[in-house]
């Protein structure tokens, strides 16, 4: 209504005071689309770093009014990463995890993905199929696995293990480490598959034939042509599945709260523990600005990556 | 339409491509057996799901399924689906236009700055601004509420909405904008009547991809929630400690859970790898 009548109503524009015609710029109507949509952010994501930063200079136990509030420095600090063993345990295993999960579900998505890239019967039925499992509940893909699949005496995996002639085996409390792997593997080789898939897509049939005339067999090809041309892919798929995966927690919080001992606490599992357990908020916060500087060195990685995948976008 | 057949070279099928055929769909039924695995225990009685050697053929039972709806299950559902959907909106409504100001009024200079710091807020561990959340939300009554739950999930995906939908919008053709501004329609005209019905796959997919990410959503929601406003992930890791006695039912509330999201996943297939890339890769 005030826009219409403001039409109908206006003066001859250069006598408009400098003021009002700014309002109706497009530069104002830009900002003013804006600010609430990064407003939100900074109050909801910044506001708690922030704050996560100043908690963790002090020593304050949520349960204990009998324990003083106070500020002790860098004392949190020192105490997480010289004197708490547990967490430099959980920065090798959150390193050790990511790593793995990361590799493992890179080839197998590498390998699906070569897979679909073809065409055959049913092919949107098999890539339906085959990035399910990317949107299963964490939580439930780990209490299916710990209880359906890798249950010590009911357990299918059991089953086939010892049809194939092994003894039985208690995959969580042997292998932890694994079996965390493999549930994790599972959820994100269909998230590498699509990404690697797409890159595929974009390799011309041109260049393939190119190839193939020159007298290159399908290995080659694939060394000289398809991995070199998927780098960039590859790229985005790793750096974008380290900065989820590192904060693993709904797996190990189900299938095995960090243990047995400490073999699977992870960062995010630790900092669960110290304030859900030990209601130690000073700690705890020490803990997660540390996380939150481990994340940022692959962070700052992938934003460059993808920043200059926008700048082409913007001059293209 | 014409009658030629498009030959191609390499159309006739090979006795190698029938065997990497058959290896395709060996390999998709692996990777989704898991999952089928879990729907058929669902079926079973509690005796047929612990059974040892497994059972592939039972008479199918629907008891676990009225077992766990008629539980308080119902209630962590409502739940979910309350916050994946509000927080849905709230994102979009701070979002969308955001959005279209990135899009439409870009600056080489302060869009990729924005851009970039927008999506900086996704990279950071949510562990890193959990302490602060737990000590207000408890301080100011917002702990195991909805509303708080539904703000904080509406943040996760804010930047989603911004990345997906400024990617969406700016493939539209400039020209159906500028003949609009020069017709007097304002911001909300705009995109009501013009960029969001251009939009609508893009924003269906934006929609289902941040619905998704609330839904499955689980350190926030064990640390900030209980008995009121507790998600069905929260209700699914309960079951952490039943040592084989409850695997039908679990396989009951785990289907109800995990249906609906690859429904909406596949729906959302196509702009997929869009959303997951923040607009990298199309």
């Amino acid at each position: 209504m005030t826009e219409s009548s403001a039409s109908i109503t206006r003066p001859a524009p250069q006598i408009a005071a400098p003021r009002a015609s700014f309002l109706r710029s497009k530069r104002f109507a830009s900002i003013a689309l804006l600010v609430p949509g990064i407003a939100y952010l900074v109050v909801m994501t910044q506001a708690p770093f922030v704050l996560t930063l100043w908690y963790s200079f002090h020593q304050w136990i949520l349960t204990s009014p009998d324990i003083p509030h106070k500020w002790v420095g860098l004392d949190n600090f020192r105490y997480s990463l010289t004197e708490d063993p547990i967490f430099r345990t959980a920065i090798w295993n959150t390193l050790g995890f990511t790593t793995a999960i990361v590799g493992g579900s890179l080839v197998l998505g590498l390998g699906f993905a070569l897979l679909l890239n073809r065409t055959f019967p049913l092919r949107g039925v098999a890539r339906s199929l085959m990035i399910a499992p990317f949107f299963v509940m964490p939580t439930v893909n780990a209490v299916v696995q710990k209880n359906l699949f890798l249950n010590p005496i009911f357990g299918l995996v059991n089953w086939v293990w010892t049809s194939l002639g092994f003894q039985r085996v208690d995959w969580l409390a042997v292998h932890p480490k694994l079996s965390i792997i493999a549930m994790a593997t599972w959820q994100w080789a269909p998230f590498m598959m699509l990404i690697l898939l797409a890159g595929l897509q974009g390799i011309s049939d041109e260049v393939r034939e190119a190839a193939r005339v020159d007298g290159a067999g399908p290995f080659v090809e694939f060394r000289r042509i398809t991995l070199p041309l998927l780098g960039p892919y590859i790229e985005l798929a790793v750096l974008l599945g380290m900065i989820y995966i590192l904060q693993l927690f709904a797996e190990i919080f189900v299938a095995t709260q960090g243990g047995p001992g400490t073999e699977t606490t992870t960062i995010p599992y630790y900092v669960y523990q110290t304030i859900s357990q030990a209601n130690d908020v000073g700690t705890a916060s020490a803990q997660g600005v540390l996380a939150i500087i481990f994340s940022s060195i692959i962070a700052a990685l992938l934003l460059r990556l993808l920043m200059r995948t926008f700048r082409r976008e913007l001059t293209a | 339409m014409s009658a030629v057949p498009v030959t191609r070279g390499r159309s006739r099928i090979r006795p190698g491509a029938l065997g990497l055929n058959l290896l395709t769909y060996v390999v998709a039924f692996l990777v989704f057996f898991p999952i089928l695995w879990t729907v058929l225990t669902a079926f079973k009685t509690e005796a047929d799901a612990a059974a040892q050697p497994p059972i592939f053929i039972f008479h199918a039972t629907l008891a676990n399924f009225h077992a766990v709806w008629n539980s308080n299950y119902t209630s962590y559902f409502e739940n979910s689906a309350l916050l994946a959907f509000g927080s849905t909106v709230v994102a979009l409504l701070v979002g969308l236009p955001a959005a279209y100001s990135l899009a439409f009024y870009p600056s080489s200079k302060y869009t990729p700055k924005v851009l970039s710091w927008v999506l900086s807020t996704k990279m950071l561990p949510v562990v890193g601004a959990l302490i602060p959340f737990i000590v207000i939300y408890k301080r100011v009554g917002l702990y195991d509420s909805r509303i708080g739950m539904i703000l904080l999930y509406a943040a996760l995906n804010l930047p989603l909405v911004i990345w997906m939908m400024r990617s969406f919008f700016a493939d539209l053709p400039r020209e159906i904008l500028e003949a609009a501004e020069v017709d007097g329609a304002g911001f909300l005209r705009v995109m009501t009547r013009i960029v969001l019905p251009l939009t609508a796959p893009g924003l269906a997919a934006t929609v289902l991809l941040s619905v998704i990410f609330s839904w499955n959503e689980f350190l926030l929601a064990v640390n900030l929630t209980a008995a009121n406003s507790g998600t069905l992930p929260v209700f699914i890791s309960g079951f952490m400690t039943s040592e084989g006695l409850f695997w039908a039912k679990m396989s009951a509330a785990s289907t109800l859970a995990v249906a609906p999201v690859i429904l909406a996943g596949w729906l959302a297939q196509r702009s997929l790898v869009r959303g997951l890339t923040f607009g990298a890769v199309k």
